[in-house]
């Protein structure tokens, strides 16, 4: 049964379930899985490499379910053509994250696409109301890959109130399954959006070992920092920085990261060759706090679907004492 | 309706909510106060002296008759090290100086005592239905002593390890700790503080890693905030901030309008003010020295010298040394009395989920 809030009405979907536009592997394949599910798949156009960003966009024309596309504010900016590729491909949506949304907003409203803004402070959220964001994303620091400081209990119910009802807010930040929407949904939240769990998909376009390690890492294993981000030579604005498992090339790091950089040629090398060789003790894997909750690489449809039928049964109230002592007790 | 009531029922309770165990911000007043709203009352005993806790308990047993929360920390004790002692003595000695005082003058010993004989008798003796531990649980001859006593022994995980820990060394219930909680880290099979995951993360974690109940704690102060940790598995909430302004908490004029002023990005986790990471609003002996200083005493020992400069500053009305204890929800602390906060939150709770259940 579809869950109804302002955020589906909104975008015109069955479940209020996005899928985070994650650099490069959330592909049109996980996009339209997820959309055809009922949820909401976003691309994630990353840092902008035009021919990724024409080839998939081109395949989402196949894509029979409304979907989003997704960039990093300040990266678009140096490439501000690749909105128009973007608009091209008639998505629902356009996700604007990191950095300021208002030099885009006018081509992307007078296309008649909708405008997603994800924020980490109320600064950002008045920020992005003011440029007439159409949906606000309240992104905790227990999110994988790039955010800030704030924790999702701490911010999401800061920017619903906020927002007081003229937007919907969707929460983003150690989100996995169908508790964490239920828990949203009470914090004022009308909707959710998951990284790490649909990284750990069939669908996403990323390495069979990375989502491995997703499935076998517990809670207290994921650092955020800088560490990958001065590896890779990207430097994110403040207050922007990268959660990750906590790897060797983290542990090597973190606190040294001055050091990182006086070495920088030698670090980048040994960390191309790394990610080459699929070496995942040196390579990134960007995941967020909710790993330790992933534990299998289902179709993208199923995680829909699983989210959605939890959560159900906790709003309706029919998950409680009883159940809960069943469950234990089935373990 | 609450969807769970397993720590209802076990502790014997109106409402499943737990009033946090701050040592120094509360009392046996505010203990009262949250007992009389149907909520858990706890006396913090970290910086008591056995008899004094014995007397806090009776106070709180001559007003009410609800089960009460006895708590205590159960650190390993390390004698101060004199080498680092001196770097730290070097470190505050310019802030001495500033105040007019002598950076060389004899100090006390700070002052928070791990859990004991001399404790584990006053709980034989009063037999609270409760105990808490914080960093994990004392050794097992004292606990296998506060267990015979009847009590419902609890303790704190920050991390699903430390969770499963607590489990099989013989907690019975188990309180996640996010990183937005105020005051010390109840963090003991680790010291990364950069990997505390946040509440929301942590409680379906640990929900699915025990068979015992979980308390959600750490950045809940309102009823939507309850709402989700029961949504998330929680059976209970332990809250703190939402507390620390109410006019039956001890904290003094000073701290309260320092506390008054906080927003949501005012704390950060340090090991300034007592050598073990906490959650604090930022004072000047952080801004300066950290939130984290390598040069800073082990717990409890970076405390004893800090304790003359907070004398002396608040003195001139100034919190710059000292321990401004709270979470991220700070700034959802009420100025009203305790019962009626603890009614508020769970009526706030029950109301929203009770909307979206419609």
């Amino acid at each position: 049964m579809p869950i109804e809030t302002t955020l589906t009405a909104r975008l015109g979907i069955q479940q209020p379930i996005l899928s985070a536009p994650m650099a490069g592997i959330a592909g049109a394949r996980l996009v339209a899985a997820v959309s055809e599910a009922g949820g909401f798949g976003i691309l994630g156009c990353g840092y902008g490499d035009r021919t990724w960003v024409e080839q998939e966009t081109a395949k989402l024309r196949a894509c029979r379910a409304p979907f989003g596309i997704g960039f990093i504010t300040w990266s678009l900016a140096k490439q501000p053509e690749l909105l128009d590729i973007a608009l091209a491909a008639k998505p629902r949506a356009i996700m604007l994250s990191f950095g300021d949304p208002k030099p885009f907003c006018s081509r992307i409203k007078r296309s008649g696409t909708l405008l997603i803004c994800q924020v980490q402070t109320e600064e950002m959220a008045k920020e992005a109301l003011d440029a007439g964001a159409d949906i606000l994303i309240a992104q905790g620091t227990e999110a994988g890959g790039h955010g800030a400081s704030r924790t999702t209990l701490d911010i999401v119910p800061a920017v619903v109130d906020l927002a007081a009802g003229r937007v919907p807010v969707v929460a983003a930040g150690g989100l996995a399954d169908g508790r964490g929407l239920a828990a949203m949904m009470m914090l004022g939240a009308s909707g959710v959006l998951l990284g790490t769990r649909f990284y750990a998909s069939i669908e996403c376009d990323a390495d069979d070992e990375a989502k491995q390690r997703i499935c076998a890492a517990t809670s207290g294993t994921t650092t955020r920092g800088v560490v990958f981000d001065f590896t890779r030579s990207i430097f994110w604005p403040a207050p922007f920085t990268l959660r990750s498992l906590t790897n060797d090339h983290v542990r090597r790091w973190t606190g040294r990261e001055v050091e990182l950089i006086q070495n920088l040629s030698a670090v980048s090398a040994e960390y191309a060759a790394a990610k080459a060789a699929r070496n995942f003790d040196i390579a990134g894997v960007f995941a967020g706090e909710a790993v330790g909750l992933i534990h299998d690489v289902p179709h993208a449809a199923e995680i829909v679907d699983r989210i959605t039928g939890e959560a159900e049964q906790i709003l309706s109230g029919r998950r409680n004492s009883t159940t809960m002592a069943q469950a234990v007790a089935a373990r | 309706m609450w969807p769970d009531r397993r720590i209802i029922d076990l502790f014997k309770i109106e409402f499943p909510i737990l009033l946090a165990p701050m040592a120094g911000a509360i009392d046996a007043e505010l203990a009262i106060a949250v007992a009389q709203g149907g909520g858990l009352p706890s006396v913090p005993c970290a910086l008591l002296a056995p008899e004094k806790a014995r007397e806090q308990v009776n106070i709180v047993r001559q007003r009410v008759s609800a089960p009460i929360n006895l708590n205590f920390f159960c650190h390993k004790a390390v004698e101060a090290d004199p080498a680092r002692e001196a770097i730290w003595r070097q470190r505050l000695a310019p802030y001495y100086r500033e105040l007019g005082l002598d950076p060389a003058a004899p100090i006390n010993s700070a002052n928070r005592a791990p859990f004991n004989a001399a404790f584990c008798e006053v709980v034989e003796e009063l037999k609270p239905e409760v105990v808490s531990f914080h960093f994990g649980l004392p050794d097992q001859n004292l606990l296998k002593r506060v267990k015979a006593t009847g009590a419902i022994v609890m303790s704190s995980a920050t991390i699903v390890r430390e969770a499963i820990w607590l489990e099989e060394h013989g907690a019975d219930v188990i309180i996640a700790q996010g990183a937005e909680a105020g005051g010390h880290r109840a963090m003991f099979l680790t010291d990364n503080i950069a990997e505390q995951p946040g509440t929301f993360a942590l409680v379906p974690q640990v929900v699915d890693a025990v068979k015992v109940p979980v308390i959600a704690a750490g950045g809940i102060a309102d009823g939507r905030g309850i709402a989700a940790a029961f949504a998330l598995g929680a059976a209970g909430v332990q809250v703190g901030s939402a507390y620390l302004r109410c006019p039956e908490s001890k904290v003094s004029a000073l701290i309260r309008a320092a506390l008054a002023l906080a927003s949501d990005d005012s704390t950060v986790i340090t090991n300034v003010m007592t050598g073990r990471p906490a959650r604090a609003v930022v004072n000047r002996a952080m801004r300066e020295m950290g939130p984290v200083c390598p040069d800073a005493p082990a717990f409890p020992h970076s405390a004893a010298a800090l304790a003359p400069l907070k004398l002396a500053a608040e003195k001139l009305g100034k919190v710059d040394f000292t321990s401004l204890w709270a979470g991220q929800a700070v700034r959802l602390g009420r100025e009203m009395p305790a019962a009626e906060v603890t009614r508020a939150l769970a009526g706030g709770a029950l109301a929203r989920m009770g909307k979206l259940a419609n």
